[in-house]
């Protein structure tokens, strides 16, 4: 027991739903109630920031609603989108399945990398998909790499369901479209096609155990030397995850030749103002985004 | 006599604690279950200088059942009884750093006592505060007595009449440089912590419990503990009882700080009449206790155009922050380190030590030589570069070796085994071939992941035991007690924090008594129960009190045989029948030879050094310049390993942490506040990031030390930042002359120096 107490949990309420809709119900209860509730998926958000909130600063969490009996939210599908391949995991997908699954592991290996990152293995054995997308980090590792993947997510909420692309999910610094009783229960990606360019790259404090300094996941496609996609989802840049829209303006259509360092650059000055913090400066965060997304792009 | 027993000098026994650690049985403070304990906790200042106005408690909170005690409630002197008594408990009217423990709450529910605390407010009127060295030098705000000054010392060897600088600007060839350290926090796996009850008289004699105070906690020295709680509660030493739980790693780090935090929850405990118990999380443990002291050298040499040094001169400027603690002793052995492993003819050393207005810098794994090693290392460097050689080789050229004198004026006479720790590591890493494949230009083109390598050496000794006299002055006494059965009973103040003490104590006296490794008992430290062996510090615990349980242990067995024929256990009950207590005060006596001169700084500044060879291999990314150590080589020579395992284990995990030092710890300091006070973003490095170490124990034994040991526990973290350091250089061409090299610095390093060529 350390001194500093998890702060206010003896008045909490928690909650079980074993479905989706249950959940969806509860929710909705609570916000007509007025009561202040959270989810609770891998809990490594939640948890965490919960112990070390100073207790004057504690708020009060009136209930919880526990989605791991949730067992819809764990699965993993295939479906074919006009004639291409996409992935779509449940919301409560850990990293540690992204790294089992021989699915995931054939089609977009980029996800076991990234999920390798992740903290350590008890972190992502815990930590889950939406639970990264929900809380908004700025340096999330799911977040860049779903969102080179072309990731939608779908919000389902007791009146219904509406889907929303990731680049769009973000509004600001830890704030997002997902309304009072809403909660993530899919992300769809596209599978990349065969041959195309997927980075993943972290840029941490240290091997394990780290939150990024930056990190850049790209999904490139070409066709007889033209690009014809370049997706990109960039951490700890800005105030939410990047995704670079300038640099696939300027990419796509292009051949790789025609494509050079300095103009690259120049479009990356465009979008990003990376900040100084405890964890890195902004000087080299942007140099290192760019140095990543030259790597990614480079002839 | 007895029959012939085997010996676990030089054996990797089984750890004693091993079972009760990995199973989870082993009971360390936070274990301790004490009925009708209040938690304690520390309300602290958020300013780093200012005078005190007032404390307020907040009228609409409800402080039924809480206790807050200031420094109004100390019974003896607020002052924390170390060097100086220039530290008070708790702050009275001056506030000198942010942090500071101004007032003390406990309360039988820790969610109401964080309450509580964020319930007073301190009314502090700010001053100016003083926050770094530069600052403290300039002498705008004095802190410290008149010129913020909090020690200093010289040393000055063969000057002849002459200037250190006139003898510099005599040589053939001149380099000057400056190096800068940061701060470094110990992270030791456990926080700090503190249990106190107070017994009244009477009350625990059937139990065998002394009156008084009791304070049981995580710690390295219990009885510099018990020194600060006599002058604090105003107590005679028998009514002070300190004992330690098992103590997850210290480092240094629970040097001093204990003895704050024992007074802290004694006091609570004496004014709210039931025990309590104060256990920092992991938070209040960064931003409170001491760190290493940050450090800026400037050096000056002059050396022969072949290469052999002459004069040197060292300006060492410590950052003590806003106490003295232990500075002084870190200072005194950072100069004593500063010459490095070699030849001087002259040098001059003159090491200060400055008031800041941030938390108070102490003990720390090299205590001080880290420092300096750091510092004159780099040197070298730069020498050989200015004068075209080969950095390893420069060093061996000018080496100490037995019968050369080191700038103390100490003629050493045994046990250097540095040429046989450099032909090791040489060997084993290729460093020569290495170091020339990589001084060539780029690696292939157009390869998407640039990369470079880079290999660098790092030559240092560190003094084994105390500085000068320290011993001498000390006195550390062990005692040895027959018990039934023929077993003995060690009882010595030295603490097992993790480094294996017990296990090693029990090697030493079973095969200095020659009886069996699981007849040796080693009693829990409790300043009621064992002598003053001295502090777990200065890596004297296998070399001075080693040598000595080994010493007690042998006299208690030779008593025993020498009382008849028999097996021992029979003869040891018979002699115990008659005498009732056969027991040994055995304290430590100074090697003759070993003298020192406090007041001039000359003479034998320590009994013995221990020696070594670090090299380093990195490959730096030359777009995100994170290194990796892909290769470490650490050839040392301890004079004899007790337990090789665990001395290979001190030697990797104080290279790791000198690592840690170099590339990835950085404390983020705003106004005297900590930015980073958690393992999430004070980065040390995980066994991820642990390069694959190749570890040589070579053996040259010091006649002073049992079987010949000396000491290992710091010499690891000297040379390891030094060593990466140079290595990255190579490979990425950036002078890295201060310290932490994490990738921002050496991009920022990189940058520079393509202007500075443009």
């Amino acid at each position: 027991m350390s001194a500093h107490a998890p702060a206010g949990l003896a008045r909490t309420e928690m909650v079980c739903p074993k479905t989706i809709a249950e959940a969806c119900a509860v929710l909705a209860q609570a916000h007509r109630d007025k009561r202040a509730a959270s989810l609770l998926a891998g809990g490594t958000d939640v948890i965490v920031d919960r112990h070390l909130m100073p207790i004057e600063k504690a708020r009060p969490l009136d209930l919880v609603v526990d989605l791991t009996g949730v067992d819809e939210l764990t699965a993993i599908s295939e479906r074919d989108v006009a004639g291409e391949r996409h992935l779509v995991f449940g919301g409560g997908v850990t990293y540690w399945q992204l790294r089992t699954d021989r699915r995931v592991l054939a089609a977009i290996p980029m996800l076991d990398a990234m999920a390798k990152d992740v903290g350590a293995v008890q972190i992502q054995t815990r930590g889950t998909l939406a639970g990264n997308i929900a809380t908004a980090s700025p340096a999330a590792d799911g977040v860049p790499a779903l969102m080179a993947l072309d990731g939608v997510v779908k919000l389902v909420s007791e009146g219904g369901a509406r889907t929303v692309p990731l680049d769009q999910f973000f509004l600001a610094y830890r704030k997002t479209v997902l309304a009072a009783g809403e909660l993530i229960a899919e992300i769809d990606v596209r599978v990349p096609l065969p041959g195309a360019r997927v980075t993943w790259r972290k840029v941490g404090t240290r091997l394990a155990q780290a939150i990024s300094k930056v990190a850049l996941a790209g999904v490139i496609e070409e066709e007889r030397g033209t690009i014809t996609r370049a997706r990109f989802g960039v951490a700890s840049v800005a105030a939410v995850t990047h995704p670079l829209g300038g640099v696939r303006a300027l990419a796509e259509g292009k051949t790789f030749k025609a494509l050079d360092r300095a103009t690259v650059d120049a479009a990356i000055d465009l979008e990003i103002k990376p900040i100084d913090d405890v964890r890195s400066t902004g000087a080299y965060r942007l140099h290192v985004a760019k140095a990543l997304v030259w790597r990614a792009l480079a002839p | 006599m007895t029959s012939r027993v085997d010996r676990t000098v030089g054996k990797n026994v089984s750890r004693v604690d091993g079972h009760a650690k990995v199973t989870g049985q082993a009971v360390y403070v936070d274990d301790l279950t004490t009925p009708g304990a209040l938690f304690g906790g520390t309300v602290r200042s958020a300013v780093a200088r200012g005078t005190l106005r007032g404390i307020r408690k907040d009228p609409s909170f409800d402080w039924t059942g809480i206790t807050v005690v200031t420094a109004a409630d100390i019974p003896g002197d607020n002052v924390v009884a170390l060097i100086e008594d220039d530290q008070p408990l708790l702050a009275k009217d001056a506030i000198r750093h942010v942090y500071e423990p101004v007032a003390l709450v406990a309360c039988d529910d820790p969610v109401r006592l964080q309450q509580a605390i964020a319930a007073i407010t301190l009314d502090v009127e700010p001053l100016p505060p003083v926050l770094s060295i530069e600052d403290a030098e300039a002498k705008k705000q004095i802190i410290y007595g008149k010129d913020n000054v909090q020690k200093r010392y010289v040393i000055e060897h063969e000057l002849g009449g002459k200037t250190i600088d006139e003898l510099i600007l005599a040589c053939d060839v001149v380099v000057t440089g400056r190096y800068a350290v940061h701060h470094q926090e110990q992270m030791y796996i456990e926080p700090q912590g503190m249990v106190a009850h107070w017994q009244e008289a009477g009350e625990g004699a059937e139990a065998g419990v002394g009156d008084g105070v009791h304070v049981t906690g995580s710690l390295q020295c219990p009885f510099y503990v018990h020194k600060a709680m006599k002058r604090a509660f105003a107590l005679e030493g028998d009514r002070v009882h300190i004992g330690q739980a098992v103590t997850g790693g210290g480092f240094g780090g629970k040097e001093e700080y204990p003895s704050i935090l024992a007074a802290h929850a004694a006091l609570l405990s004496k004014v709210a009449g039931k025990p309590v118990r104060m256990i920092y999380g992991r938070k209040e443990d960064i931003e409170a206790t001491t760190k290493r002291h940050p450090a800026r050298i400037e050096i000056t040499t002059g050396c022969t155009k072949a290469g052999e040094l002459v004069a040197l001169k060292v300006e060492c400027a410590m950052d003590g922050g806003a106490y003295v603690t232990l500075t002084p002793v870190v200072l005194s052995r950072g100069i004593l380190h500063a010459a490095g492993a070699y030849k001087w003819k002259h040098a001059r050393i003159h090491g200060w030590a400055v008031a800041t207005n941030t938390p108070p810098n102490g003990a720390f794994r090299g205590f001080g030589a880290p420092q300096t090693i750091w510092a004159i290392e780099r040197h070298m460097d730069r020498i050989a570069e200015k004068l075209g050689k080969d950095p390893l080789t420069l060093r061996q050229q000018n080496l100490l070796a037995i019968g050369a004198v080191t700038v103390t004026g100490q003629t050493l006479t045994q046990s250097v085994g540095v040429v046989e720790c450099i032909e090791k590591a040489v060997k084993s890493s290729d460093y020569f071939a290495k170091r020339a494949a990589y001084a060539k230009p780029s690696p292939a083109a157009g390869s998407r992941t640039r990369t470079r390598r880079g290999i660098g050496a790092a030559v240092f000794m560190h003094g084994a035991g105390f500085t000068g006299s320290g011993e001498r002055r000390l006195k550390g006494k062990v005692q040895v007690d027959l018990e039934p059965g023929g077993r003995l009973r060690v009882r010595s103040a030295s603490t097992d924090i993790g480094q294996g003490t017990e296990t090693i104590f029990r090697q030493i006296a079973a095969d200095a008594a020659e009886l069996p490794f699981d007849t040796i008992e080693i009693e829990t430290p409790n300043t009621s129960n064992v002598p003053d062996s001295g502090p777990t510090v200065a890596s004297r615990t296998v070399m001075v009190v080693g040598s000595i349980v080994g010493k007690g242990a042998k006299m208690i067995a030779d008593r025993v045989r020498a009382s008849g024929t028999g097996d021992f256990a029979t003869l040891a009950d018979a002699l115990l029948a008659r005498e009732k207590k056969v027991s040994t005060l055995v304290e430590y006596e100074p090697p003759v030879a070993v003298q020192w001169n406090d007041d001039t700084y000359r003479g034998d500044a320590y009994p013995c050094y221990a020696w070594a060879c670090d090299i380093a291999e990195v490959e730096v990314d030359l777009d995100t310049f994170e290194t990796k150590v892909i290769g470490f080589w650490a050839a040392q020579d301890i004079g004899k390993a007790i337990h090789p395992i665990m001395c290979a284990g001190q030697v990797e995990g104080g290279t790791l942490q000198a690592i840690g030092w170099a590339l990835y710890e950085n404390l983020v300091m705003k106004d005297g506040h900590i930015l980073n006070a958690r393992m999430t973003n004070y980065v040390i490095p995980t066994s991820k990031d642990a390069p694959p170490f190749t570890t040589f124990l070579v053996e040259h034994p010091f006649s002073g030390g049992p079987s010949g040991a000396k000491g290992v526990g710091e010499l690891p973290m000297d040379g390891g930042a030094p060593a990466i350091a140079a290595a990255v250089e190579q490979a990425i061409g950036a002078l890295c002359n201060d310290l932490p090299l994490l990738p921002e610095d050496l991009f920022r390093a990189k940058s520079k120096s393509q202007v500075a060529r443009s």
